[in-house]
């Protein structure tokens, strides 16, 4: 018992890491209503910043003092001073990290005040794969790589002893620190000016202005000080666990956003109470399971430890929800405009023949390319279906297509045929997608958007680095009556047209099935509920089963996807499927357009190895540079184009076809 | 003939506070009622209990002979029981016309099956019509709710409360925002109401709307029935005028 | 953030002077006037009604003064601070300038912060330490005071409203424009509230400008009154004249409104009053985006 207290109290460190991210997180979304998936990025840039000042060594010529620079096109360390003090390198990072977080309110964030929620949680997104993209960059500026960085740590070394359990001071040190923060902030935000006037202002900023209370100055304060939070956090954080790494570091965010989910992004004492018990609870589970020999075998090392705070936190969530908002919850859930497809049947065949046409006509790393991109776009209309058009935020959608690939692959090497293991696999995965629905009848908004994000990672910890599913090849081509319908081949037949067609007319039966949808009865009942859950069921609509009908026909095209990656890749693992992957299928579809079929295409078309990535002339130069320039993408289509690039495209062809059609008229007149 | 809609002590919370307690109502076939009373005196969370938004602690509530407590809101309405909101909540994305046609739609759990392979027709569209005429909005069918007047939007989340053929509306403050004569043109649909089979439950402070219409008011304070009867005596009543009404109406 | 010193022309401000004037003022949405020509102006002291049907542009009125909206044409003198056109972030530095100039607006939707209390709106919009402010804003709403630390969101429409124009005397304010005060108010509630409203305004120098659609129970209290059709003020004068015959003003005014044939339902009331059609921008102006 001693045992486990011990392992448990070991892991309050951590916890308070995951409780003062989770107060950032709370932070900004009280302000701003952003859910800044971005915020533990910006605080591995400060650290970046802490470290790459302190990166010397007294007794070798290295001077340290260099400042990290988080942009492209300018050198990449500034050199500042000379073997600075630990706290002139604190002081310099978090005056760094104060003008990172305004810079980011006045360049991103401003912007976006007025835009739909959606906008700006693809912007956090941008802002996320363009930090880590540069701090990708960075590493080598700063030392010889990341990971040799000396992370010297800020806090005591002694431990605590009470009695015959150790732990170590510092985890009681951080652990005071969340707690501080949380009853300062707290009481701030309830007692004094400053903080009446950001709920306010995030509640309703017209009703802001006409007190003479400015939302820009608000925004721009706490911001600053989500910022200086989050680099508080992760130069701890780093020096803990002796590693700094762009991706490891920002995606801590996830355990802090499942923290903040538990505390309904609205109070700091419950973000800190839940960062602190996942730190715990973690430590203890990773006991248990290393010591439970009567667990299964193709259970992940980490999985539960990883896992079990999450979909403890998923369930408890969803008890707590409610059917409905209430009358005094104010729910801004504006989305970018679904227009009826026009047309359906006529332009997805023929933009199906010419996929074939290009798949028998071209060269294989067109062929590649394409099915890429043919795969890419049922995965995004998964993500049209659920959030385009009934506004559920779903970021468990690549997970989804990721269990279908990986049960495809799995059912196929233990034998059972073609068309049986992809349809075993499919059904599958829609009844895991209801399942993971089932969050959605209770909870909405962004409090939805988290719950999937965790949702994706207990899928990703439990299940993807299973043992059992490490590295599964071989999985045999797809044969039905007597024809040879598989991808892969030996030599110049690789990468074979007609699983290219097969692909193709999945994607093209799909799409089809989704025009015929939005413009049903079902579509309508979806569109309603995206609209105003309390309108719909005073309409008569059953709220919950038209989310979950939702959720199932959008983890059908998840699946579909997955299942024909499980024939298109010559080997699955779990890093193709991994949670970063998940945003960026949500962040592709939102720049195509998430309300709309082209908007899927697009998204296919974008997608990196897809038919972009081949007309750039294959495997793109440099990937980071590629990320960070998407990332910027992302910010600008999200402030200037929330509708997304269909939208934008379809406008635009209006506006033309009304300049033609007057053009034509003037000439019939003369 | 039983009632088409008993209240019996309804109690319910909202907020920490016992919002309506022990409200009783019985509303006849074919018949208009007032629900007056001052702000914060429970009229809403009255409507918000019936509809199912609200759960309620005590009391129950008789459809036409069929208790409804224990139904969730969408099946109220399909039972015939729908409402209007005071902040009227149109569906945004949606045109005037598919406002209404989603409210007349069913569903059943197959369906989505079935309009993605061949999608139903919408089958209500009569009834549809006939809510737009009824509120004179037929000709902004293909509008967008952004592109109304705040008038007109009141009317088109009164048509949809109509176009699923409603047993009983509970329209919330129909009339506030509107100008007297959008409020006269309000008064004179909701007279004609009872001719197509609807009965009403009218919360409003338009006191000349409410004593135009209403064949017989409930006026309710913290959450009680605090008198009721025929306009005619209920506007004499001293508690009414004293709570209520004031001097001047 | 300093929006009183850029951007903002501060005139010193002549006694004489209206606290609101407007000299041919045009305003819409997207470029495309809504009202036009408009003249009208509040003194120090004075309440103001501002009446006409649905879609006859009070409300855009309202805004383009309170500054959340451009105008488009003309002369806008508001507390001598005479707003300038264009730039983006400028209508909320101009509306920020006003509101510390003394100007105070309750929209139509109340713009409430609906997770913090009745207190907490008060003490926000009660400049730093002025306490007495709080009392002054709760003095026309007894039952207000009961409910006063409740969440907004919790309280109904009728206490909400009156939340709103508490929250807007809160900021002492010289200039107050109301949009609908008495919407969703009780009628014992209407009938005191207006006169003491009014008599607030008298006794401490408050310019007021209402739009009302009880337009007896405000011409009652009103000095002055401006009735607006299809966007133009149609006629002026003295409230307690144009109350004597408040018949016939609503029968030639406010009984049209401009789409009837379109909104109303079987009966016609009095389209002949109705000079034209509108076009869909006067129709949108009611639901137009102010807080954008």
């Amino acid at each position: 018992m001693a045992h486990y207290l011990q392992l448990s109290l070991t892991g309050l460190g951590a916890g308070a890491v995951v409780a003062v991210l989770a107060i950032g997180l709370v932070l900004t979304f009280r302000a701003s209503n952003v859910v800044n998936l971005a915020h533990a990025a910006m605080g591995t840039y400060i650290a970046y910043v802490y470290y790459g000042l302190r990166n010397f060594n007294v007794a070798s010529t290295q001077k340290g003092g260099n400042l990290v620079l988080p942009v492209f096109g300018v050198p990449g360390v500034v050199h500042l001073i000379d073997r600075p003090t630990v706290v002139t390198a604190l002081a310099i990072a978090l005056v760094v990290a104060a003008l990172v977080g305004a810079l980011v309110y006045l360049l991103v964030f401003r912007a976006l005040r007025n835009a739909p929620p959606l906008a700006r949680l693809v912007a956090s997104l941008g802002l996320f794969l363009y930090l880590q993209a540069v701090m990708e960059l960075r590493a080598h500026d700063i030392g010889a790589g990341a990971a040799t960085l000396p992370l010297t740590s800020l806090l005591p070394n002694g431990v605590v002893r009470l009695g015959s359990v150790v732990v170590p001071t510092a985890s009681f040190v951080l652990a005071g620190l969340a707690v501080t923060v949380a009853v300062v902030l707290g009481a701030v935000f309830r007692y004094t000016r400053f903080g009446l006037s950001t709920r306010a202002a995030a509640e309703s900023e017209k009703g802001a202005i006409l007190i003479g209370v400015s939302p820009d100055r608000v925004g721009l304060l706490n911001w600053i000080i989500a910022s200086v939070l989050a680099g508080g956090a992760m130069i701890f954080v780093a020096g803990i666990t002796s590693q700094l790494n762009p991706t490891q570091s920002s995606l801590l965010v996830v355990p802090a956003l499942a923290a903040a989910l538990l505390a309904r992004l609205d109070s700091f004492a419950m973000a800190t109470f839940a960062g602190l018990a996942i730190g715990v609870t973690q430590s203890g589970v990773a006991t248990f399971q290393s010591q439970a020999a009567w667990l299964p075998s193709w259970l992940p090392n980490d999985g539960l430890r990883q896992a079990l705070p999450v979909l403890l936190i998923l369930v408890a969530i969803t008890i707590r929800g409610a059917h409905l908002p209430t009358r005094a919850s104010l729910v801004d859930s504006r989305l970018p405009v679904a227009p009826v497809p026009r047309r359906p049947w006529l332009w997805i065949p023929l933009l199906s023949g010419a996929a074939v046409v290009a798949l028998y006509t071209l060269d294989a790393q067109w062929r590649l390319a394409i099915v890429v991109s043919v795969i890419a776009a049922l995965i995004a209309l998964s993500c049209v279906v659920v959030t385009g058009y009934v506004g559920q935020i779903s970021l468990a959608l690549y997970a989804f297509a990721g269990l279908a690939a990986f049960a495809t692959a799995k059912l196929e090497l233990a034998g059972v045929g073609f068309p049986w293991a992809p349809l075993v696999a499919v059904i599958l995965t829609v009844v895991v997608g209801i399942l993971f629905g089932l969050p959605a009848v209770r909870v909405r908004g962004m409090t939805l958007a988290v719950a999937t994000i965790a949702a994706a990672v207990a899928i990703e910890q439990l299940v993807f680095n299973s043992p059992a599913l490490n590295g599964l090849s071989g999985v045999p081509n797809p044969q039905l009556f007597g024809s040879n319908l598989g991808f892969l081949a030996p030599g110049a037949a690789n990468f074979r047209p007609a699983f290219g067609v097969v692909a193709v007319v999945v994607l093209a039966a799909s799409m089809l099935a989704v025009a015929n949808l939005r413009r049903s009865p079902t579509g309508l009942r979806w569109l309603a509920v995206r609209s105003n859950e309390r309108a719909a069921a005073a309409a008569g609509i059953n709220v919950g089963s038209t989310k979950l009908s939702a959720f199932a026909a959008s983890s059908l095209f998840a699946g579909l996807g997955g299942a024909l990656l499980a024939y298109e890749l010559p080997a699955l693992s779990p890093q193709q499927f991994l949670v970063v992957g998940a945003l960026a299928v949500l962040a592709l579809t939102y720049l195509g357009g998430i309300a709309t079929l082209s908007g899927a295409l697009i998204a296919g078309f974008l997608a990196s190895g897809g038919v972009l990535t081949r007309i750039q002339g294959g495997a793109a130069a440099d990937t980071t540079t590629q990320y960070a320039l998407s990332g910027i993408l992302l910010i600008l289509v999200a402030a200037f184009y929330p509708d997304g690039l269909s939208m934008a495209v379809r406008r635009a062809i209006t506006r033309l076809h009304s300049v033609w059609l007057r053009g034509v008229r003037s000439r019939g007149a003369t | 003939m039983t009632a088409l809609l008993e209240v019996t002590d309804l109690c319910v919370d909202y907020s920490g506070l016992r919002a309506v307690d022990g409200l009783s109502i019985s509303l006849a076939h074919g018949t208009i009622m007032g629900l007056i009373g001052p702000n914060g005196a429970g009229k809403t969370t009255t409507i918000d209990a019936l509809c199912g938004f609200v759960p309620q602690v005590r009391g129950s509530i008789l459809l036409d002979g069929h208790p409804i407590d224990s139904l969730p809101p969408h099946m109220r309405a399909r039972a015939g029981l729908v409402r209007t909101f005071q902040s009227i909540e149109l569906f945004v994305d949606l045109s005037v016309e598919e406002n209404l046609l989603v409210a007349t739609s069913t569903s059943r759990w197959w369906s989505p099956f079935v309009d993605a392979v061949a999608p139903r027709r919408h089958v209500h569209r009569d009834d549809v019509n006939l809510a737009l005429d009824t509120v004179g909005l037929r000709s902004l069918a293909t509008a967008r709710p952004s592109d109304l007047s705040h008038g007109q939007r009141r009317l088109v989340g009164v048509a949809r409360a109509l176009a699923s053929r409603p047993k009983l509306v509970l329209l919330d403050e129909p009339a506030a925002g509107l100008d007297p004569a959008e409020t006269a043109s309000l008064g004179q649909m909701l007279r004609n109401l009872p001719e197509l089979g609807i009965a009403v439950l009218l919360v409003d402070h338009d006191m000349s709307l409410v004593l135009d219409v209403c064949d017989r008011l409930t006026v309710v304070d913290f959450g009680q029935v605090i008198a009721s009867g025929v306009p005619m005596d209920v506007r004499e009543d001293p508690s009414v005028i004293s709570a209520y009404l004031g001097g001047g109406s | 953030m300093n929006a009183d010193s850029d951007e903002v022309t501060d005139r010193s401000i002549d006694a004489t002077e209206p606290l609101l004037r407007l000299r041919g003022m045009s305003a819409g949405y997207g470029g495309v006037a809504v009202v036009h020509d408009l003249d009208l102006h509040v003194g120090a002291g004075e309440v103001v009604a501002l009446l006409g049907a649905n879609g006859a542009g009070k409300t855009t009125t309202l805004l383009t003064v309170s500054g959340l909206l451009q105008r488009l044409a003309g002369e806008l003198t508001v507390l001598g601070v005479e707003p300038p056109m264009g730039g983006r972030f400028a209508r909320e530095k101009v509306a920020l300038a006003l509101v510390r100039k003394g100007l105070a607006y309750v929209p139509e939707d109340r713009a409430l912060f609906f997770g913090l209390s009745g207190r907490e709106h008060l003490r926000l919009a009660a400049r730093r330490g002025d306490g007495e402010a709080i009392e002054l804003a709760l003095e026309p709403f007894p039952a207000l005071a009961a409910i006063i630390d409740r969440r907004a969101g919790l309280l109904s429409g009728g206490e909400q409203q009156m939340l709103a124009i508490a929250r807007a005397l809160a900021t002492r304010p010289r200039l107050l424009l109301i949009d609908e005060m008495t919407l969703g108010l009780a009628p014992i509630i209407v009938e005191q509230l207006l006169p003491r409203v009014a008599a607030t305004a008298r006794s401490t120098g408050v310019g007021m400008l209402l739009v009302e659609q009880h337009v007896k129970a405000v011409l009652t209290v009103a000095d002055r009154a401006y009735v607006m059709v299809q966007g133009r003020i149609a006629t002026s004068g003295q409230a307690s004249e144009m109350n004597a015959d408040s018949q016939e003003l609503a029968a030639r005014y406010l009984g049209a409104i401009p789409d009837r044939h379109q909104a109303g339902p079987s009966v016609n009331l009095s389209e002949s009053s109705s000079p034209e059609g509108t076009t869909p921008a006067e129709r949108r102006e009611d639901g137009g985006d102010a807080s954008g």
